[in-house]
């Protein structure tokens, strides 16, 4: 069987100085499983969500992502970080999806989405400007590809960003609290093409603050706090009836 | 047209909409007396340059156009145009060393800065064209092996080499920081995105980096054309023929001194001014307010999302 979709971390540590901010933490994401991650601001969930795709190096630990060891290799002594080119060629198989969306403000939208296809992939661009008026639509702004991110409402700004994600057709895409920098009537339509992927069978790691959505859509969820994991296990089962005390008072704070 | 009456009863239909006046702005008696002393002042000025025959404006008006002036301006530009085009490109791999992960390679582009933008440009410019003092004859070649060409660096020196050089390497140190505050101002999302996306360094750089850190480093770079131009007047001590040099070979013989410096005084005004121009469009195209679209963005129909679909 395939392991394409699937994380498997085991004693990721990382800090930032003298600071700790993951404390050997676990992560099992099946392929096509919905895996939220909650917790206090602080706590360490950007982190853990960006060693995932080498936006911050793991200083210990296991990674494993779609089945390959990601941004490293093992020798029997150690492990080495990776050169560039193989780190970026397996970030191209996971999707990001930020807090600012971080568009690029000088490319239109469909340029934004053409943009890693076209000038990572190599791509041809007639091919790859039909694509991505087909992800325009799928998620609910086709006729907007000669927009600039300036000239669309956050919600757009967001939507466009994720389908940027999914034109590189990754196996695995992570958010990071998707919908916090956006207007209350505008965190549904983000969330809504959240759930038309997780629907379609994508693997997602979502770090929110929208337990609606947790509740609704993820498989599992991941209570954090201080780097570490807290509480883990059934979205469902945990929202309803948290067994830990922080993860209780965290839950009582935000419902 | 303009009413005004006592009795708000007695006002015509035709008075000007209140909303419509003019609001005036209030005016100092400073401000009449700046003015006052300003149109003296230019007044003076005025007739005592006319009037002084010792400023020979019929000299200046003969050398003005004259062939070795021209010439020398067209050296001028010359020098302006190449040092910019290659203190740029230079600037450019300097503020990329600078920025680079690479401790070595960082810390040689900070090196660099520090000494071209520590001493001044007439010490630098002096120094390259003596630079055969330190190294007579530089062998071009593999090291450690007989192969290679040596070169005569005294005659390789020439003035106008010297002055390039000079310049060149002085104003790529310029052009790195301009550069780099360009690149530090993209947000650090943006480098994040593209990384996430995978793409190269290169590859972000280009379509990512550059295009973002343009609207800073354009009028820059703008300012420092319009410098350079006048800064080129440093070589006339190597003995390089530009503008000024020019109007010094000329002096030199017609002990017309002041009357030339202002011939060659005209031409740096003359051309700065008609830089400004395009100067002043450039920061007007990228100032702020106006930089927030790409010049090409047509205007958005928005127009209602068609429901979520794949
Ligand atoms: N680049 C960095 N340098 C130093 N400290 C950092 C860095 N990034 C994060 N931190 C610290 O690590 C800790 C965890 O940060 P992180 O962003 O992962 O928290 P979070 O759970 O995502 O919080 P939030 O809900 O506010 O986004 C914080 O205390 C933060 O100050
Ligand atoms: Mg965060």
């Amino acid at each position: 069987m395939s392991a394409d979709g699937t994380i498997h971390a085991r004693g990721i540590r990382k800090s930032f100085g003298p600071k700790t901010v993951l404390h050997e933490v676990d992560l099992d994401v099946a392929c096509g499983e919905v895996c939220c991650i909650i917790g206090p601001s602080g706590s360490g969930k950007s982190t853990l969500l960006r060693c995932l795709n080498g936006l911050e190096e793991v200083d210990a630990g296991v990674l494993k992502v779609n089945g390959e060891d990601f941004g490293y290799y093992e020798t029997p002594t150690a492990y080495h970080a990776l050169g560039r080119k193989r780190l970026a060629q397996q970030r191209t198989r996971i999707g990001m999806v930020f807090q600012q969306f971080n568009l690029f403000p000088n490319m239109t939208a469909q340029e934004n989405i053409m943009a890693g296809p076209v000038l990572v992939k190599g791509a041809e661009k007639r091919h790859a400007a039909e694509e991505a008026e087909r992800l325009l639509a799928s998620v609910g702004l086709r006729g907007f590809g000669h927009c600039y991110p300036a000239q669309l409402s956050g919600g757009q700004q967001q939507r466009v960003a994720i389908a940027r994600s999914l034109a590189m057709d990754p196996q695995i895409m992570l958010f990071d609290e998707p919908t916090s920098a956006l207007d209350p009537e505008k965190v549904g339509e983000v969330l809504a093409v959240m759930k038309d992927l997780a629907k379609k069978g994508m693997t997602m790691v979502v770090v929110t603050h929208e337990m609606g959505f947790a509740r609704e859509v993820s498989d599992s969820l991941l209570f954090m706090d201080e780097g570490i994991v807290v509480e883990r296990g059934d979205a469902r089962e945990i929202l309803a009836n948290p067994k830990e005390a922080r993860t209780q008072a965290f839950l009582e704070r935000v419902l | 047209m303009l009413q005004t009456t006592g009795h708000g009863s007695e006002r015509k239909t035709s008075v000007t909409d209140p909303a419509l006046k003019p609001r005036l702005r209030r005016r100092g008696a400073f401000e009449y007396l700046a003015w006052a002393l300003c149109v003296l002042l230019g007044a003076g000025v005025l007739y005592s340059v006319s009037t002084n025959p010792n400023f020979q404006w019929g000299v200046v008006a003969k050398y003005f156009t004259e062939q070795t002036i021209l010439n020398g301006l067209m050296l001028t530009i010359f020098l302006t145009v190449a040092t910019m085009l290659l203190g740029t490109l230079l600037g450019l791999v300097l503020a990329i060393m600078r920025s680079s992960r690479i401790k070595p390679v960082a810390l040689t582009a900070g090196v660099y800065l520090t000494l071209f933008r520590g001493t001044p440009v007439l010490v630098q410019l002096i120094f390259w064209f003596n630079i055969a003092a330190l190294y007579p004859n530089l062998t071009l070649g593999i090291p450690f092996t007989d192969i290679g060409v040596p070169v005569d660096i005294n005659t390789l020196m020439s003035p106008i080499t010297a002055a390039l050089v000079g310049l060149t390497l002085n104003e790529a140190a310029y052009m790195a920081e301009i550069i780099r505050g360009g690149f530090s101002a993209v947000g650090k999302g943006q480098i994040e995105a593209a990384d996430s996306l995978g793409m190269g360094s290169w590859t972000k750089l280009r379509k990512v980096i550059i295009p973002q850190a343009m609207p800073s480093i354009i009028p820059a770079t703008g300012n420092q054309f319009i410098g350079m131009f006048k800064e080129t007047s440093l070589v006339s001590v190597l003995g390089v023929a530009e503008l000024l040099q020019s109007a010094q070979l000329i002096y030199a013989r017609t002990y017309e001194t002041i009357p030339l410096l202002i011939v060659a005084s005209l031409w740096y005004l003359v051309m700065t001014l008609v830089l400004s121009y395009p100067q002043s469009l450039l920061e007007k195209r990228y100032s702020r307010s106006t930089s927030r679209l790409p010049r090409k963005a047509k205007k958005a129909v928005l127009t209602e999302p068609e429901g979520i679909a794949r």
